[in-house]
């Protein structure tokens, strides 16, 4: 706890704490815009209601997370590879791993914040404008921790990243490559491309259902898990090391 | 005699090049100890060793009798330290800064006062760590060692940057800090002349080797019996220095 007080500490001015509940505000500012000038189209798809409202909105939706998860791992780190204050952590009797694992914890609760945003956007919307009775919260439940989840694998890789780069343009340019070939690769039936962290947390919004793919969510938490041991890991020595 | 580090036999490799060669340190408690050395003599390597922040390749220390890497975190408590270059969040003002290393550590929140106090940063504690000279960051630097007055401090170059009356400032805090609470300081310079003036005893490192340890007494000794004048050290020590080198040419040669 003591450790996580001083890494909030530590982000102040550096807008770290706030981008993603800010990427939370402007996804759910596009979900109200989108619906508005859409509405008809949308609940003319042959799909079912609760599935056009979770799955067409989404993908401008996890492109603002994705990009806002990329920026806050890079500037969560940066701070500390700016001035060297990382090198003074090596020589301070404190765990650096722990410390790791404070950022890691900030990023997906800020991350968390940003997702409840959207889905309070997504349900004004499906009470107001869905057809009487086809909202269902449950669902939207289900898709909401579906779509965290297949978040985590990106938040967890950046973080790993970040922590490894001194430079912040490499990390940001690894996660815009991350994107680019995520979305290249994102094809229905695949399997396998789900070792690609981006891939999982596009697929959601490939998907023409809501309903959550277990095998993705297997990923999805196998691969969140993985960065965040290579990270610890590798957080125990300085990277000049 | 009462030594709180010793070092035996540190050994630091880079591939086939030593950085420091079986370097064997004896610091006694409560006093100064100038560790001396031309640039890239394995000066700051040995400090970075001495503070787990490399691995050495051979050989063995103690700390207050602890080692790394088992009592790290014990280790890291008792000392303050400033290597290479000040070391600062730059997001953060220069009294933010030290609020986060008092935190780690666990003190008072009057210490980061002290602590700007003593270095003579107190005005511009509110300021932007990245908007400080680098003398300001130098200062800074020091701060944050020297922030809940740790029993031993280790200090690389810690005057770089600063201006004649800035080195005479932060020169004279560093000879009264034993006497102020009995702290053990281990200081690097590449100048004899800046280090006579503060340590009670002298490491000379060339190439990664330890070419003299003693007192400055000693030393004076050794140069009168070299040929050179007891007040003349920066020659004694310049002289050793090109000695060293040419044994190793010769050495090469072969």
């Amino acid at each position: 706890m003591r450790i996580f007080a001083i890494e909030l500490r530590k982000g102040k001015r550096t807008g770290v704490i706030l981008l993603m509940p800010a990427v939370g505000i402007l996804g759910a500012a596009y979900a109200f815009a989108f619906f508005l000038v859409r509405k008809d189209a949308l609940l003319n798809l042959p799909l079912a209601p609760m599935d056009v409202l979770l799955t067409q909105l989404y993908g401008m939706i996890m492109v603002l997370n994705m990009f806002g998860i990329i920026a806050a791992a890079c500037i969560i780190y940066n701070m500390e590879f700016k001035g060297s204050a990382v090198k003074k952590m090596y020589m301070l009797p404190v765990n650096v791993p722990a410390m790791y694992f404070c950022k890691f914890l900030i990023l997906t609760i800020t991350l968390f914040i940003a997702i409840v945003f959207q889905n309070l956007a997504i349900i004004r919307i499906g009470l107001a404008d869905l057809p009487q009775g086809a909202f269902e919260y449950e669902m939207l439940l289900d898709f909401a921790g579906y779509s965290f989840i297949t978040s985590m694998p990106v938040l967890s890789f950046m973080v790993f990243i970040s922590s490894r780069s001194p430079n912040m343009w490499v990390s940001l340019g690894i996660g815009v490559a991350g994107f680019l070939s995520g979305m290249a690769l994102t094809v229905p039936g695949n399997t396998f491309l789900c070792i690609h962290p981006f891939v999982v947390m596009l697929k959601p919004a490939a998907a023409m259902s809501a309903q959550p793919d277990l095998i993705v969510v297997i990923f999805s938490l196998v691969e969140t898990a993985v960065f965040l041991f290579f990270g610890l890991c590798a957080a125990r020595y300085p990277r000049w090391e | 005699m009462d030594y709180i580090i010793t070092t035996e036999r540190l050994t630091k490799k880079y591939k086939s090049f030593a950085a420091v060669n079986n370097v064997s340190l004896n610091i006694r408690k409560g006093s100064i100890y100038g560790f001396l050395g031309p640039n890239g003599a394995g000066k700051s390597t040995t400090m970075k060793m001495l503070l787990g922040l490399t691995t050495p390749t051979k050989g063995s220390f103690t700390i207050d009798g602890k080692q790394f890497p088992n009592d790290r975190i014990s280790i890291l408590k008792e000392v303050g330290s400033f290597i290479e270059s000040p070391s600062f969040y730059a997001n953060l003002t220069g009294e933010e800064n030290l609020d986060i290393i008092r935190r780690i550590l666990g003190l008072p929140g009057s210490c980061v006062a002290d602590a700007l106090e003593l270095v003579g940063l107190s005005e511009f504690g509110r300021r932007l760590a990245k908007k400080y000279s680098l003398g300001m960051k130098q200062r800074l630097g020091l701060a944050g060692a020297l922030l809940g007055r740790p029993p031993i401090l280790i200090l690389d170059e810690p005057t770089n940057g600063l201006d004649p009356s800035g080195i005479h400032e932060i020169r004279n805090l560093i000879k009264s800090l034993p006497g102020l609470y009995d702290c053990t300081v281990l200081i690097s310079s590449h100048m004899l002349s800046e280090i006579e003036l503060m340590a009670d005893d002298i490491g000379i490192l060339n190439h990664g080797r330890l070419l003299f340890e003693g007192s400055l007494d000693e030393l004076r000794q050794n140069a009168l019996q070299s040929g050179f004048t007891a007040d003349n050290l920066e020659d004694m020590f310049l002289s050793m220095v090109d000695k060293d080198n040419v044994k190793r040419k010769q050495r090469a040669k072969l």
